[in-house]
């Protein structure tokens, strides 16, 4: 028993010891070049803002969408703009955009190195500096939202919030990596999957799906799943839903989509061990 | 002698443009084709620009009652959100001359024997025929079942879009090649840019909401940009929303001024291409 909490503890450590590594790569990165750090950090503030105004504008003219009031929607797009901002500052460099990786042959570069893949694939996309920009609208527009409804909340709340964010991000990353796995057997044609499973879910999470037919809403909740990502968490979170249950549905999904995404690599990693890549060049790129 | 002469100068010269329009035509047909062989999941993103107009469309119906808002009924707003989607690409042009930028082929593209413009024109126009046959028209086909319709609101209207969608492709081009030509000239990071771009150029065109329901001084502001010009022009004409020989005329001096900018942009960045990309 004591060997194996030994074991664990070696283990949280080395996480730790790699975000504290890549956090200072990231940090590096930025201070070699002043403007470029600047353009990154600008660009990531403007990208966060841009995937929600356009929603922003129309609730404020509207007041509100439905029975969404602006409050309402003000935590609903600062939750989904922090799952997208955790994401980019867990999982950057096309760590959640995986097919990327595999379909340019750059999984080798993961392989070779003397960690197991699961630890690098959650500590060697930290970028803590770099994606905070896509995490401050989030975090205001929330807060705000919270603030106007004026509720009373709980640490119990608090924690729920917590997981609900990780199931949500869990979810998101999941998808992109059933889709990515793809790229183990088509690596040219699938190199951009991950992309397009991420497009589809980022574009589609601030809208609010109340008013969706039964058949095109589960298929948004299920086979496409946009409403897990934000419109659900935040309605369970918020006490729109009628069912108490309702807050445990997106862990519970993203629990089964974690096992989906699981095979689903375990498999096409299993197939590239007999093939590998054959778009390897020297330089790490395309060929 | 004379006679003969001028005939045969004539004949070499619409040879030359023969040729030359071939040479597009080849150009954009294997971009088209290119689709299929570069991609088979291309569908990928069909499917979600369906997904994203259905979500939209049902917002729509949530927000707006029968008479609409801002001058436009329900289903116009719908026709517009429909339309926008089915000449999304035309709404908004994109050329692969900032993915040759990034793979470094754009030394490559300008030892070929068509101007560069041309090339990454002919291009984009190509990937569109497939995407109308592949999406645009079956997109129309449906327009029934999701309970919108596709007409525009006269024939007069109709044929006025037709022009008015020409000026906005003039106009969205225009704005790509100086889009491409200020990367090289500032030496921009080329995916950070294109991010910021992607985010906000929706916003701004009025492809997915229209600019009358935008805040009124923010809707008012828009409108004159040239970014209107590219997407909230031809639609609000389809609909037969705004004032129609404003917007085109509108849509004619950005045309006319933005075209010249490209090229005088170009001209002087392309010395500094050489070292971007490769």
């Amino acid at each position: 028993m004591a060997a194996k909490l030994n074991s664990v503890w070696r283990t949280l450590k080395r996480i730790w010891q790699l975000w504290l590594f890549y956090a200072k790569l990231d940090l590096l990165l930025l201070i070699s070049d002043v403007r470029l750090a600047l353009i990154y950090f600008s660009s990531e503030l403007l990208t966060s803002i841009g995937s929600v105004i356009g929603l922003l504008l129309l609730a404020q003219r509207f007041d509100g969408i439905g029975t969404w009031t602006l409050n309402h929607l003000y935590v609903l797009l600062g939750y989904s703009t922090l799952v997208l901002g955790i994401l980019n500052t867990f999982f950057n460099y096309n760590l959640s955009l995986i097919s990327r990786r595999i379909g340019r042959g750059q999984l080798d570069h993961v392989l070779v190195q003397p960690q197991p893949l699961w630890m690098i694939f959650i500590t060697e996309g930290f970028a803590p500096l770099s994606g905070l920009m896509g995490l401050i609208p989030g975090i205001l527009l929330f807060a705000w939202g919270l603030i106007g409804l004026g509720v009373s909340l709980d640490l119990g709340w608090w924690a729920l919030l917590v997981l609900n964010l990780f199931a949500s991000g869990t979810i998101m990353m999941s998808f992109n990596y059933i889709w990515g796995s793809l790229a183990f057997v088509a690596p040219r044609s699938s190199e951009e999957i991950s992309s397009s499973a991420s497009r589809l879910l980022d574009q589609l999470k601030v809208y609010p799906l109340d008013g969706l037919g039964g058949l095109l809403l589960g298929s948004l909740m299920t086979v496409a799943p946009v409403g897990l990502v934000a419109w659900y968490p935040v309605r369970a979170l918020l006490g729109l839903n009628s069912s108490a249950w309702s807050i445990w549905i997106t862990p519970l999904a993203a629990l089964f989509m974690l096992g989906i995404a699981l095979f689903c690599f375990l498999k096409g990693l299993g197939y590239y061990a007999t093939t590998g890549s054959q778009r390897y060049s020297s330089l790490g790129h395309r060929s | 002698m004379i006679e003969n002469g001028l005939g045969q100068q004539t004949i070499i010269r619409r040879g030359r443009w023969t040729r030359r329009l071939a040479k597009y035509a080849k150009t954009a047909s294997m971009a088209a084709s290119g689709y299929i062989g570069d991609s088979p999941l291309f569908m990928f993103d069909y499917v979600m620009r369906v997904l994203r107009v259905l979500v939209l469309l049902s917002i729509w119906r949530i927000v707006l009652s029968e008479e609409g808002a801002s001058g436009l009924s329900l289903q116009a707003v719908l026709t517009y959100t429909l339309i926008s989607e089915v000449f999304f690409s035309q709404l908004n042009p994109r050329t692969s001359m900032e993915d040759a930028f990034w793979q470094g082929t754009i030394a490559g593209r300008m030892a070929q024997p068509l101007g560069l413009f041309e090339q990454f024109t002919s291009e984009t126009v190509g990937r569109w025929f497939f995407e109308w046959c592949c999406f645009s028209i079956p997109l129309v086909l449906i327009s029934p079942l999701l309970g919108v319709n596709v007409l525009p609101a006269s024939l007069g209207a109709g044929l006025l879009f037709i022009v008015s969608l020409l000026l906005a492709v003039s106009v969205g081009l225009a704005l790509e090649y100086i889009f491409c030509a200020l990367l090289v000239i500032w030496q921009l990071p080329l995916w950070v840019m294109l991010q910021i771009r992607s985010a906000f150029i929706t916003l701004l065109s009025g492809a997915m909401l229209p600019l009358a329901f935008l805040p009124d001084l923010v809707g008012e502001i828009f409108s004159w940009l040239p970014f209107a010009s590219m997407a909230s022009a031809p639609l609000q004409i389809y609909v037969g929303a705004g004032n129609t020989l404003l917007l085109v005329l509108l849509q004619v001096f950005w045309s006319a001024l933005l075209w010249p900018l490209a090229h005088w942009l170009w001209f002087k960045g392309r010395e500094g291409m050489i070292s971007y990309g490769g």
